[in-house]
């Protein structure tokens, strides 16, 4: 492989309050915001602060040879408005090198795609409005929540003018190709897909730390030889960017990590390259048919992180159900609170996986289990149901 | 009989004076103010502030209306450190000092003889004890046991949990400890309340022959079904056997002595629990919708699963009522799972556990009260609700049925009906209204001071 496309995610959900049964009614604010704010200062202080520092030097240092790309959520870039508006400001030290892409995705985060079209295209079109007040740009590629993806995903993406989605790369739909190449989804006119590399993003995402892994420690050369040492193609490494300081910490040596592979890699004339840019310059392109819902989430990779159990099947109906009641009375504030509640990791914490899988939903699940996340997500909902009801009725 | 008419013993009931029943020789003694006051040794498990369910709340609220007609004593395993400050001594063992045992009278611990067998683990909740393993009692290995110094004895209720899984080895040494205990106390009759302590009871009648009186307040048919058999159930029976009378709750668990048990209902004699006044108080909702409550363990007696069917049902037809599961128990999850497959989850609400201040929060804005349970020996939080002018449904299968005469009835398995008593009575008052008032009449009726002077009744007969 000649290049390296590096994509980051960064999302910080709204967590909510422990909102017990005598809230009901009473309590209209479900955020826990003095816990996101203490986690989001957390993070900025380990990860976003000195991680964007160092991207930044690296931009300046290889004379603009680094590139790569985030996609940054709606309700993240609030946190920051609220609790560390220079995590903003770094961002757009970022963005304004030019080298820096970013993605569109749902403003909440949210799982839209899979139960409302219209709720998925409204959300899109907010989180693009935020990125263009903020940064001034237009983002050209897409990704889905958690790279959540099917050939349905691709067409809500092409409809909302994109010309490139990022997605998991599944070898069932692979189907012995590999995934340093733009694909193209059956059926559709111009929208490309993008798929990640699981083996090096995980590298890098999961395994860096891990003392127990056969390549451990990675050395930047190790990695760079081990990229080209692959076929034709870009490396498309797709990650968390709080793997970089927060889940592994600075003492793993991550940060040097970063330094070191950007040096080496400009070195070796390993090229950094942006999605859009890939997908400008790519001629005839595979196809990926992609019939299933897949993701990057657990070992199942589909949407069983956020809707295997009846409890998280249950919260997204009782969501989604509201949709054309609170779009018919057009109340900001009632719209925002019940966009927060799509936010994915809600469901997320309502899991009941075993294994591994399940000690990473309980490792970001601010509750003490699985089904306290769902009582309070019930109850806010409840409450926010009556909410609905009194603005019907004081309409009438 | 009128289909509403409840039984026992082939008579209706609600005609019923319980008195009744009692013996003609009993009449005769009947004025007991005027009779020397009975000492009257009592065995208690549960105690307050130690309280796991109805059984020390009935014990607490018997003992302080007894203490008013007889000199009472109670021996229970963990008591507060300093005296309760109340009308009669509680002792408990782990205050005591061996200094405290020494008796001059020779004591050699026999009862037990007949009982082969002690699980090593024991969960009054789960009929099946098989998976436990046992301890086989030999002549020799209560020798041991026996010789097995009384300070080790008082150092087993100085910490642990009163039914933690050495619950069988504490009620063993209760029972040994008691004996010692009555031997050094003048006393009329003993009162035992509870499997726990039943081998104590028949411990202290056989060293010191005098008569004994078991409480029922709870089974092992109630708590883990009529299948249930072990060596709780043989506890049971056995202590019911070697009693000379029975006071089981209700006339509801009256039956299940006589015919689950098989104990001659000659010597049972149903009481009523009582219940403390609260201060009832009233908070406005802060949602439209009615308020359905449940409270209990969320364990297979209280009938948890079939008021989340209730609840669906109810629903189906309207959907302006919220349903709160408040409690909990080793069903909590799965019926969090249930609730959302059936996608009750915006109307059905689990609050956990509560204290004492959220049960009040929570009755304060309750319309109507749901007790499914499958098998309720009595069902004291039914007329707490009561107080908070809460009108009840309740299973046939609860013996505060028998008192709450007003009560919306059904068996516990008939959601279908449950579910349209609910029904009716969010949707009319004047039902309501009715019914509320009838269970004001009954709460006046249902003090610990009316069942306190049918216990003394019960004691007459013996002394």
């Amino acid at each position: 492989m000649d290049s390296v496309c590096l994509y980051f995610q960064v999302h910080q959900p709204n967590r909510l309050q422990p909102y017990d049964f005598f809230r009901i009614g009473e309590n209209a604010f479900y955020e826990d915001d003095k816990l996101n704010g203490e986690v989001l200062r957390k993070v900025a202080r380990k990860c976003y602060l000195p991680a964007t520092e160092l991207l930044l030097r690296a931009i300046e240092e290889s004379k603009g040879k680094f590139k790569c790309s985030f996609s940054l959520s709606g309700v993240f870039l609030e946190q920051c408005e609220h609790h560390a508006p220079e995590v903003i400001e770094a961002f757009q030290r970022l963005v304004g090198t030019g080298n820096v892409e970013i993605l569109g995705e749902t403003y909440y985060h949210s799982l839209a795609s899979s139960y409302s079209p219209d709720e998925f295209a409204r959300q899109v079109e907010l989180h693009r409005l935020k990125v263009k007040e903020l940064f001034g740009v237009e983002p050209r590629v897409f990704r889905n929540t958690e790279l959540i993806y099917s050939n349905a995903v691709a067409a809500q993406v092409e409809r909302a003018g994109f010309q490139g989605v990022l997605a998991e790369g599944i070898d069932e739909f692979l189907r012995g190709e590999e995934t340093g190449q733009v694909f193209r989804p059956p059926g559709l006119k111009s929208v490309k897909v993008l798929l990640r590399n699981s083996e090096l993003s995980d590298d890098l995402g999961f395994r860096f730390s891990d003392k127990n892994w056969t390549g451990y420690p990675l050395r930047p050369a190790t990695f760079v030889r081990k990229i080209r040492g692959k076929k034709e193609g870009v490396a498309t490494i797709f990650l968390d960017f709080e793997t970089i300081g927060e889940h592994h910490w600075a003492d793993t040596g991550i940060f040097d990590f970063y330094d070191g592979f950007i040096k080496r890699a400009c070195a070796v004339d390993l090229k950094f390259v942006t999605p859009s840019k890939i997908i400008e310059d790519s001629e005839s392109c595979p196809i990926y048919d992609c019939y299933k819902d897949t993701s990057w989430a657990d070992q199942e990779r589909d949407l069983s992180a956020w809707k295997g159990n009846v409890m998280q099947q249950e919260a997204f109906s009782k969501v989604a159900r509201l949709e054309q009641r609170i779009l018919a009375i057009n109340d900001l504030d009632l719209l925002h609170s019940w966009g927060k509640l799509q936010t994915s990791d809600h469901f997320y914490y309502m899991a009941t996986k075993q294994g591994s899988d399940q000690e990473v939903h309980d490792y970001f699940s601010p509750y003490p289990s699985p089904y306290d996340a769902y009582i309070f997500f019930m109850n806010a909902m409840a409450d926010l149901a009556i909410r609905v009801q009194r603005l019907e009725e004081s309409r009438k | 009989m009128s289909a509403g008419c409840r039984t026992w013993q082939g008579r209706c009931i609600e005609e019923a004076n319980p008195k009744q029943f009692f013996r003609c020789s009993f009449l005769l003694k009947s004025n007991v103010l005027s009779m020397e006051k009975l000492k009257v040794l009592k065995l208690g498990w549960e105690f307050p502030p130690l309280i796991n369910g109805g059984l020390g709340i009935a014990c607490y609220g018997l003992s302080k209306a007894l203490s008013e007609l007889v000199d009472l004593t109670v021996i229970v395993p963990q008591a507060p450190a300093a005296g309760s400050g109340q009308n009669f001594e509680l002792q408990g063992l782990n205050n005591m000092t061996p200094a405290d045992l020494s008796t001059s009278k020779s004591y050699s611990f026999s009862e037990f003889a007949q009982v082969a067998q002690i699980p090593i683990a024991l969960d009054p909740y789960f009929s099946d004890e098989s998976e436990s393993s046992t301890t086989v009692i030999t002549e020799e290995s209560v020798a041991t046991a026996v010789e097995k110094s009384i300070r080790e004895k008082l150092e087993l209720f100085r910490s642990g949990d009163l039914y933690g899984e050495d619950v069988g080895a504490k009620v063993i040494e209760f029972a040994k400890i008691c004996a010692r205990i009555a031997l050094q106390t003048d006393f009329d009759i003993v009162h035992a309340h509870d499997w726990m302590t039943y081998l104590a009871g028949v411990e202290v009648k056989k060293v010191t022959g005098k008569p004994l009186v078991v409480h029922l307040h709870a089974s092992q048919y109630d708590r883990a079904g009529a299948d249930a058999r072990g060596w709780i159930f043989e506890l049971e029976k056995f202590g019911m056997q070697e009693a000379d009378r029975v006071i089981p709750v209700s006339y509801y668990t009256g039956n299940i002595v006589t015919d689950h048990y098989g104990i001659d209902s000659s010597k049972v004699r149903p009481i009523h629990n009582g219940a403390e006044m609260v201060e009832s108080f009233s908070t406005k909702k802060k949602f439209p919708e009615k308020l359905v409550l449940f409270l209990g363990r969320l364990t297979a007696q209280k009938g948890p699963e079939f008021f989340l069917e209730i609840a669906a049902k109810v629903l189906e037809k309207n959907p302006d009522v919220r349903f709160v599961m408040a409690g909990t128990g080793e069903k909590l999850k799965p019926l969090i799972e249930s609730g959302a497959f059936k996608g009750l989850g915006d109307h059905f609400h689990f609050t956990g556990f509560l204290n004492k201040e959220k049960v009040n929060e929570v009755l304060s804005m309750t319309d109507v009260y749901c007790m499914p349970s499958v098998s309720e020996p009595f069902g004291l939080s039914a007329l707490e609700a009561a107080q908070f002018g809460i009108p009840a449904v309740i299973s046939r299968q609860s013996g505060v049925a028998e008192v709450l005469k007003g009560a919306l009835v059904a068996d516990f398995w008939d959601v279908d009906l449950m579910a349209k008593h609910i029904s009716d009575l969010i949707s009319d008052d004047e039902l309501c209204a009715r019914i509320v008032k009838q269970a004001e009449q009954d709460i006046t009726q249902a003090t610990w001071e009316a069942a306190a002077s049918r216990v003394v009744d019960v004691y007459r007969e013996l002394v």
